[in-house]
Order: structure tokens, then sequence, then C-alpha cells
């Protein structure tokens, strides 16, 4: 078991109880996808994951460890474990791809190498690999603000190679993207995860994508767990129990 | 959850929302005075001793001014009481009659219209001295003599113009590197992690906001004490007020970044230093060039004034002509500057044009 969620709340203010006592396990080499209505938690609980936000209570345990309330050096360790990629991809939009990909490595190299950009050799090849990887190679040079979404997203997953992440974190990966390019962005999120045996941990808007791609689904109503199965059991009637009665289905190909 | 507390509320917040109530009341009563003794204070003193008793010399006694406090005291009161006033309408205690809107609307015209009065009286505005032969003669004068420029002192001109565009590039080149460092810890969104740094943050804000908020010249004032009448002391003056200025403008762009990056980049598992050299100090490059070229652009302009008062450069050679009403020499010191500042002007639009 690489994650063990235990009772985790999260309480941003008064009235914004954003988790309510989420249970939850993952077994390596799952592809667990978070589905549920913007504002259902889905963001927070993932965030709380790598500790971008600070859980309320309950424990979180990553590989067996309880990581809830680690700090410093020992957090960082754990970061430097679990890759991330955002919605807006995030990328530092200056940069050339291959600089974006090799501050993945950042966690490995010293604070003064890494202001002077002398990465050791090894991390630069691992860089244009993973570059490779995302079908990228070619575009190692470009700036990161003159790619299209779709290479920007595979940058920020080829960023989050760099970490030999244990575990990969997506927080509505393709939800700013088009179609086609969604599909092909998740297909490197499949090949990751059976390739190289990655943990993703993935939430997602459409079902079809849900169907597609997942292992295991759970979905989240209100900051509570409402649903968990296989992806292929969500019928009608679970349908509209997680998204509302208005709801309907958008197929995406 | 928001239902609920709408369904039951709890005995703290109807005595909050009672506290704020009462609390209005007092704010309200407190402006009312003050808007009553401002006009009391404004009719007695302009309107009545000016133009009803028409004296230029207008006594001034303590006693007078107690009298119209305690008056304006029980009046502000009264007048919160019967919640007709204006201020009770600024802050939404008012009646909701039409007698408390025309008396807030009304009392409002009355208000800017004796403001406008007082304002007119004190700042001695004269049609008469505007339009006298004699004073129009002499502007006539001054005018004709600047605009036949004395280019004998050309050479001289040059030389102390070319100070004053060196004061102020080195006040701004010197000013950087404190600058860069203060902007840094002025910036909320990297000190506010734990107390000690948000102490430090709160600290320097004053610091900052204290040595901005005096002007460049009084600074020249004191430091031409300091190092003496001369290049140095404005150079310093400048200085000084860049740094505050500049470590301001840097930490507002900072403030301003974008936090996903800066996310991204701790999510993996980078350190503090490393954070901020990827995901702070790209974004942050161009905004603070293009401030720091803006600035030795406002500085030029500053150490021409500051120049005035002994800072050196320009401004110190147009004193001393001016003070010999020397008026064909000014004339040509006017035109210099007018042209340096249109060029620096022009330059670092440019340049900021050509950054962004």
């Amino acid at each position: 078991m690489i994650l063990k969620i235990r009772n985790l709340h999260k309480i941003f203010g008064p009235g914004s109880h954003a988790l309510k006592g989420v249970n939850l396990e993952v077994n390596e080499g799952e592809f667990l996808v978070i589905i549920g209505l913007s504002g259902s938690g889905k963001s927070t609980l993932l965030r709380c994951i790598n500790r971008l936000t600070e859980p309320t209570s309950g424990t979180i345990e990553f590989l067996g460890k309880d990581i809830t309330h680690i700090k410093g050096e020992e957090l960082r360790k754990v970061k430097s474990q679990i890759g991330m990629v955002f919605q807006q991809f995030n990328l530092i939009k200056r940069r050339s791809a291959l600089t974006n990909v090799l501050t993945g490595s950042l966690g490995r190299v010293s604070s003064f190498n890494s202001i002077f950009e002398k990465f050791p050799p090894e991390i630069l090849k691992q860089a244009n690999d993973a570059l490779e990887t995302v079908g990228m190679a070619e575009k190692a040079e470009t700036r990161a603000d003159k790619l299209s979404g779709g290479q920007q997203q595979r940058a920020a997953i080829a960023r989050s190679l760099m970490q030999n992440p244990k575990l990969l974190l997506a927080d509505e990966p393709v939800a700013s993207l088009d179609p086609a390019t969604s599909n092909s962005v998740m297909q490197y999120f499949e090949k990751i995860n059976k390739e190289m045996g990655t943990t993703v941990i993935c939430s997602l808007h459409f079902l079809s994508l849900v169907r597609r791609y997942a292992s295991r689904v759970i979905a989240l109503k209100d900051g509570e767990i409402v649903y968990e199965g296989s992806p292929g059991s969500i019928d009608d009637e679970k349908f509209k129990t997680i998204y509302g009665q208005d709801a309907g289905e958008v197929e995406i190909r | 959850m928001k239902e609920k507390i709408k369904n039951n509320p709890s005995p703290a917040h109807e005595n909050i929302a009672l506290l704020e109530k009462n609390f209005r009341y007092i704010k309200s009563s407190l402006l009312d005075i003050f808007f009553v003794f401002y006009s009391l204070i404004v009719l007695q003193r302009t309107i009545y001793y000016r133009f009803i008793m028409d004296v230029r010399e207008i006594p001034f006694s303590w006693g007078e001014v107690i009298i119209i406090f305690v008056i304006s005291i029980l009046l502000g009161t009264a007048w919160t009481i019967s919640r007709t006033s204006l201020s009770s309408m600024l802050l939404g205690i008012a009646k909701e009659n039409r007698t408390a809107k025309y008396t807030a609307e009304i009392f409002g015209f009355f208000l800017f219209n004796i403001t406008f009065i007082a304002g007119w009286i004190i700042t001695k505005i004269s049609i008469v001295d505007f339009f006298s032969a004699e004073g129009i003669e002499g502007a006539k004068r001054i005018f004709v003599s600047m605009f036949t420029p004395e280019f004998g002192i050309f050479d001289d001109a040059l030389f102390a113009i070319i100070e004053t565009v060196y004061i102020a590039l080195m006040a701004t080149l010197i000013s950087i590197p404190p600058a860069l460092v203060l902007s840094f810890l002025t910036a909320r969104n990297l000190m506010n992690e734990n107390k000690i740094s948000f102490t430090v943050y709160y600290v320097l804000r004053i610091i900052l906001n204290f040595i901005r908020s005096v002007e460049p010249l009084i600074w020249a004032i004191i430091f031409s004490v300091w190092v003496g009448i001369g290049p140095f002391a404005g150079m310093i003056a400048l200085l000084v007020h860049t740094i505050a200025s500049n470590a301001k403008l840097y930490s507002e762009a900072i403030e301003g970044i974008e936090e996903g990056p800066l996310e991204a980049i701790s999510a993996t598992g980078a350190n503090r230093i490393q954070v901020i050299w990827y995901a702070v100090v790209p974004q942050i490059t161009l905004p603070f060039l293009s401030f720091t070229i803006y600035r030795w652009d406002i500085n030029v302009r500053m150490a021409t004034i500051i120049g005035l008062v002994g800072g050196g450069g320009i401004g110190t050679m147009l004193m001393q002509y001016q003070g010999l009403a020397r008026w064909r020499e000014v004339g040509l010191i006017v035109l210099l500057i007018a042209f340096i500042v249109w060029i620096m002007d022009y330059i670092s639009a440019k340049i900021r044009e050509k950054i962004y």
C-alpha cells in the first residue's frame, strides 16, 4: 500500500469545511481517478497528500510512514518523491522547456549548483529522456510560453518524471485543454502508469476519460466520498447522486 | 452550514451585531460633531469676519473655538440622535424618509460650498493682482529675457547638467542592491511563512513608508548639513528616497507574481532558495529592470530640484543666477533642463517599451 488516508478533515474557515473525514487507501500501481463537482474537495484532497495544503486533522501515511505533520528537510524529501501536475501547467514561462523539466530535479541538486544552473550530466540526460518520453524532444529549447497548452502540460509531466515519483498526483490535468489534446495527454499518464509502474491519482471531469483510463474511481461530494468502485459500474443513478439531478453526461473522445 | 447560522443565530452573533450598531452611532455622532464644528468655524472665521466685518487680520482666541466646539457637540449629537444627519446617511443608520434625504443633500452641498469659499480666502486668490499692469510688466520682462537666453554660460551649464544626470545615475545604480534585498523582505507572499518573518516584514514596511514620505528635498537639506553642500549630498538624498521607493515597487511586483509556478517548484521538494530562484526571479526580472530605468528618469528631474537646496548640479546653478536676477542666464538653464528631461523621458520610455 502506497498511500493510506484516515479520517482526513480540512477546514479553511467558518462555513468552509472542504474535507469531512475522508478515508482512502491506494495500492501501488493503481490509476485512481477522483470525480466530483467543482468545489467538492478534489483539489484539496490532492493538495493535502503532498502537503501544499495543511490538513486540519486526520492522518496521511505515505509508504507506511506518517507524513501528516512532518516539516523541513523531511517534508522536502517526501515531496520530492511525489510528482504533481496542475490544471494550469504552472511552468516558468520565460524559461525553456528543458530548464522547466530540470526544475523537477531540484530536490537532488544543491542550492549553490542550482543557482548557477549547473546540473550534473546524468540529470541532464534524464531530463532529455523525460522530454523524449512525452514526445517533446525537439521542443527542448523552446520557451515555455511559446508552447501550446498540450505541449506545456506534457512538459509539466516530464518535470514530474524527473522526481522518479513513486506517486503522481494530477489535479484536473486536462481541464484547460481541448478534447483531442486531453486524450493525448491522458495517454502519457497511462504510459507512465503502465510502463513505469507509477501510481497515479488524478482528478477528472469527463466520465468518458474516467472509463477509459481509471483502474478505480472515487467520487467526492461536499467533502465526503460518496462512491468508490470500478469505473464501469457508474450507472445513471449513481451519476445523479454524484453530480446532482440536473446533470447530464457529456461525451468526449 | 450557512443556513444553520441564519436559522438559529447564537447569542454571540447577536451581541456582536448590537455592538456594531452602537459603534456606528458613536462614529456617526463624532462625524456629525466634526461637520458642525467645521462649518461653524468656517462660517465664523471667513464669512463673518472677512465679509461681514471686513477685517483683514482675523483675530484668534481659544475661547471662541471652545464655545463653538461645545455648541457643535450639542448640535452634532442631537442631529445624530434624530437620525436625519449627513453622517447617519453615510453610515446607513438614517431614517428612511424625505427629511433625512433632503437634509443630507442640502448639508452636503452646503459643506462643499463653504469649503470652496474658505479655500478661496485662504489661498488669497486675487483677480486684481493677477491682472495688475505692474505685475504683467515684470512677468513680461522675465519672459522676454528667458526667451533670449545667454549662451555665454553654455559650457558651465552643460557641465552642471551632466553632473545632475550623473547624480541621478549613481543614486539609481547604488540603490539597486539594497532595494533588491529589502524588496524580498517586504513582500507579503514571501514573508508570511512564520511570525518572525512577518514581524520583519511589518517593521521594514513601516520604516520604508516613513523614509518614502519624507521628500528627497528634505533629505537633501539633511545631507547637505551632514556631508556638506554639493553633488554628494544630492546623490545620497536621492539614494535614500530611491531605495525606499524602489523596494516598494519591487516588492509589489513580487506580490503580483503567479502563485502557480511557486507551488509547482515547491512541490518538487525544492528548498526556499531554489523556489525563489526558479519561480520568483524569472517573473520579476523585467518589471525590476523597467522600474529601475524609470526611476533614473525620475531621479534626473528630482536631482534638478534638489540642486535648489544645495544638492549640486544644474539646480544649484539655477538658484545662483535666479538670486542675481540674471534672467537670460536662467532662461538658458531652464531650456537645457527641459531638453535633458525630454531626452531622458524619451529614452527611458523607448527602453521600457523594448523590454516588454
